[in-house]
């Protein structure tokens, strides 16, 4: 095989574990940006969303039935602890943030306790290897890749060109002002919650349809999600899927050159480069909701 | 004399809106200098300014002769200038007293290193707070929040204080308390600059205003002179006071 | 003290007694603590407390950070790992026994914690966090990718055993008894600095960092400090855990134990003296009493962590403390109505 063939085959890996991570960091960024919670539970809601896939598939549905179902399980579970548990801290959003290391470990382990801690895998949903002039293509990473760009390009116009996206980035901008203009601030705080653990339940049926997973995966997941968010600015949706895409190109590179050992190094790495230099990130993000402290 | 604080052509741009264009200002040792203006006239800025929250676009300031433009807030406080916030705050976790202490621990060769400083109790008592010493500070009533605001700003031996908008939010019984401290302060070496626009209280504290508008100083001198001046009357009568 | 009798700030250490007296319980618990091989307990007690007493020095080391300066750090544990790995290769390397070890290992996880807290202070804010985070995860792939050196992902035996003028500490109940005495050092060197003025300093910042620096406190400094305090305790807290264990590697320093440390710190209540002793005991000790396996345990922490965090902010032994306080107010009113109301109403006392 050419270098360049197996460069771009890498980059093809890379952008798909991107896409995922891509769908984790926007809606780590859309809760940061509106809360000022930094969910780290997120990583779970992502493993959650793959371990319903791999629940449905193993009960004979289908692969696209069985992501429609872990969308809906996560949207709902979202729903449940915001309603149940994340709304009481949005006056301190550090509890929040405390609060979600505690789900991490309930979640992580009452998986493990149902579905012991081994690692799960679904059969590759699409199985054809394209050979495009020599580089060999796997159809299962084009679908990961094309399904984020659509659901991320979806979120998009939702947020851009509705009336609700108008007034989410209103609240986003300032809360308080936001509420006294007539938006229901408190509902949108639940509505972002739902959409991002909805995007965080994709994530993890993509994810599982790539490689196996084992309960455990959330932390890295969460914390390249997060990596990529501050990178790309926190609060800052663009700047999450921009850096998603250089993240995935560096980790592909890497990968395909012989450093696949530190390839989880890289995010955190640039991570606290970008940080150093730009605080608020490559493209400029949100430090949190105003506080009235 | 030379003065204690001398502002030269302090400019400070948000995002292409000149907050402050060109402001020249100069106290002198010893008075009680009133700054008004207008809500949006470019006072809080100033304060920032000087108390090293933000950092000028062009200009100086220097205190004592020493040049402090740009230097961090703490260092502002070592060299000597003790500041108020708009904001009344204090430790609310703290006991009012530990308030005290702790604004008297980072004292650095301050203006008054060699004049004997009043204890933090003797803080507390100058603005009549020592009945409530060992509560929180976070359980005080607004006035006397302001009051701790004052002892703690005090405690840390200013040379110049700072004061911005100090009656914001007081009755007029906790206002006139505070006039009365605030014009103790010059008797014990302590030069007042007060920021504000509420023209009784300056009235009631300065004998020398100076007025912006817009980012520039469009008057300065004696109390009456100022008042009387048509350039300001037309910004106040105009203006939302 | 008199007006004017103490120009340059310097006020008498006053309120002594009152603070000396929030040492007590902690003594005295450890007092009893020490007495516990005299009911020759089961190794399995010895090794649970051992670990228990090891985390709870870290814990006071993360209690000055978080309890006391309001920072919280997700990468304690790899704090404690620079610690242990430090012992570790001292140890085999050069042949440097467990005594040097201890303030070299300290002063190496000091040093780490300023290369963390140098860049991570300076992002600030929400970003903070997120900063230690991704520091525990390097330290974790870097431990993992450093080859023989570091023992890649198995790690490091470590070699020697541990003296005490003369006596082998590597018997379960003398390495108990050392531990102790450990936890009494840290719960002291944290109780001096909570009741000093330089604890005094860190409350102001927690308090009200704008205020502080207006105060003339150099807050970027003294955070940056309280880190480096922090990272001492852990270092200790890593050599003790080297030495217990006989073996360490890279994952038990990643940042699910830095969650664990946070975890058991906050339960505990992490600005009292007692929170780190009482958050490291329950937490090791909790799934013994009820009989859980490991698994069920977790879940309860987790519980714990969220209901603490909701239901008690300031932790459990200040929420215990404030309910027993609420019962015993509540009776004395109760006690003192009745005694109202024999007076006042004298037929219903005849009855």
């Amino acid at each position: 095989m050419r270098a360049v063939d197996i460069f771009i085959q890498q980059i093809l890996n890379g952008l798909s574990i991107a896409s995922v991570i891509t769908l984790i960091a926007v809606g780590v960024t859309l809760i940061f940006g509106l809360t000022g919670i930094i969910n780290f539970a997120h990583g779970e809601f992502l493993m959650i969303g793959g371990i319903v896939t791999w629940l449905a598939v193993s009960a004979g549905l289908s692969f696209p039935l069985a992501v429609v179902l872990a969308i809906l399980a996560v949207g709902l579970m979202g729903y449940v602890l915001e309603r149940g548990i994340f709304r009481f801290t949005l006056e301190r959003p550090t509890n929040g943030f405390i609060v979600s290391l505690g789900l991490i470990v309930v979640l992580q382990h009452v998986v493990v306790l149902f579905w012991n801690p081994n690692q799960k895998s679904i059969p590759r949903p699409l199985t054809t290897v394209w050979d495009v002039g020599g580089v060999r293509i796997a159809s299962v990473r084009v679908m990961v890749i094309l399904i984020t760009v659509a659901v991320v390009a979806l979120s998009f116009r939702m947020i851009t060109t509705s009336r609700y996206g108008r007034a989410l980035r209103a609240s986003v901008e300032d809360r308080d002002t936001a509420a006294l203009m007539g938006i229901p601030v408190r509902r949108y705080i639940t509505g972002v919650f739902v959409l991002g653990s909805a995007l965080a339940g994709l994530g993890g049926a993509l994810l599982i349809a790539l490689f196996p997973i084992t309960p455990f995966i959330g932390g890295t997941m969460v914390m390249k999600g997060f990596a990529v968010a501050l990178i790309g600015g926190l609060g800052n949706i663009y700047g999450a899927v921009a850096a998603g895409l250089i993240l995935g190109i560096v980790e592909g590179f890497s990968a395909g050159y012989g450093f696949s050992q530190w390839t989880d190094a890289y995010s955190f790495v640039l991570m606290i480069l970008v940080l150093l230099f730009r605080p608020h990130g490559l493209f400029g993000g949100t430090s949190g909701p105003r506080m009235a402290s | 004399m030379s003065p204690i604080l001398e502002i030269r052509g302090l400019s400070k741009q948000f995002g292409g809106v000149a907050a402050l264009a060109g402001v020249d200002l100069a106290v002198e040792e010893g008075e009680i200098l009133g700054v008004v203006g207008p809500n949006g006239s470019g006072k809080t800025t100033l304060f920032n300014v000087v108390t090293g929250v933000h950092r000028p676009n062009a200009g100086s300031v220097s205190f004592r002769g020493r040049d402090i433009t740009g230097s961090a807030p703490h260092a502002i406080s070592r060299a000597g200038i003790g500041y108020t916030f708009q904001q009344a705050m204090a430790f609310a976790g703290l006991s009012m007293l530990e308030n005290v202490q702790i604004a008297g621990e980072h004292v650095r060769a301050g203006a008054n290193a060699n004049t004997p400083w009043p204890t933090p109790q003797a803080l507390l008592d100058f603005v009549g707070l020592t009945a409530l010493a060992d509560e929180k500070a976070g359980v005080l009533p607004f006035g006397s929040l302001r009051l701790l605001g004052l002892a703690l700003a005090l405690a840390t031996q200013p040379a110049l204080l700072l004061l911005d908008e100090p009656a914001a939010g007081l009755n007029d019984r906790e206002t006139t308390a505070l006039v009365g401290l605030v014009r103790q302060l010059p008797g014990h070496g302590i030069t007042v600059c007060v920021i504000d626009h509420d023209m009784k209280l300056m009235q009631m504290l300065c004998r020398r205003l100076a007025v912006l508008d817009f980012g520039s100083k469009i008057a300065d001198g004696p109390t009456e002179a100022v008042l009387a001046d048509p350039k300001v009357l037309e910004v106040y009568l105009g203006g939302d006071l | 003290m008199s007006e004017g009798s103490t120009p340059q700030g310097k006020h008498p250490t006053h309120s002594v007694a009152p603070a000396l007296r929030s040492l007590v319980p902690v003594l005295v618990v450890l007092t009893l603590i020490a007495l516990v091989p005299l009911l020759s307990p089961s190794n399995r007690f010895l090794s649970l407390a051992i670990s228990a007493g090891i985390n709870v020095i870290a814990l006071y080391g993360l209690s000055v950070l978080f309890g006391q300066t309001g920072i919280l750090s997700m990468g304690h544990a790899a704090l404690v790992g620079v610690g242990a790995y430090t012992a570790a290769i001292l140890a085999r390397d050069f042949g440097v026994g467990f005594w040097l070890a201890l303030p070299v290992a300290a002063l190496t996880s000091a040093v780490f914690a300023m290369i963390v807290g140098i860049p991570s202070l300076r992002v600030g804010g929400h970003h903070f966090v997120i900063m230690t985070f991704a520091f525990g995860q390097l330290l974790a792939i870097v431990l993992t990718n450093g080859g023989d050196y570091t023992g890649a992902a198995t790690g490091l035996d470590m070699v020697g055993p541990v003296n005490l003028f003369g006596a082998d500490m590597g018997d379960l109940t003398r390495y108990y008894l050392m531990v102790v005495a450990f936890v009494a050092v840290a719960a002291v060197a944290s109780w001096a600095i909570i009741n000093s003025s330089y604890g005094r300093t860190l409350r102001a910042i927690r308090e009200n960092e704008k205020l502080a620096a207006s105060l003339g406190i150099n807050v970027g400094r003294h955070k940056i400090g309280a880190f480096v305090v922090s990272g001492v305790f852990a270092g200790i807290s890593g050599v003790l855990l080297a030495n217990f264990l006989g073996h360490i590697s890279p994952t038990q320093f990643a940042s699910f134990p830095s969650i664990y440390l946070a975890l058991m710190v906050m339960i505990g209540g992490a600005r009292l003296i007692t929170g780190p002793l009482a958050g490291g005991i329950l937490v090791a000790f909790l799934p013994e009493v009820l009989n859980l396996d490991p698994v069920q345990s977790r879940i309860v922490y987790g519980v714990c962590l969220i209901a603490v965090i909701l239901l008690l902010p300031d932790g459990l032994i200040a929420g215990i403390a404030a309910f027993v306080r609420k019962v015993f107010t509540a009776k004395s009113k109760e006690r003192q109505r009745q005694e109202n109301g024999v007076v006042s109403n004298p037929s219903e006392a005849r009855r």
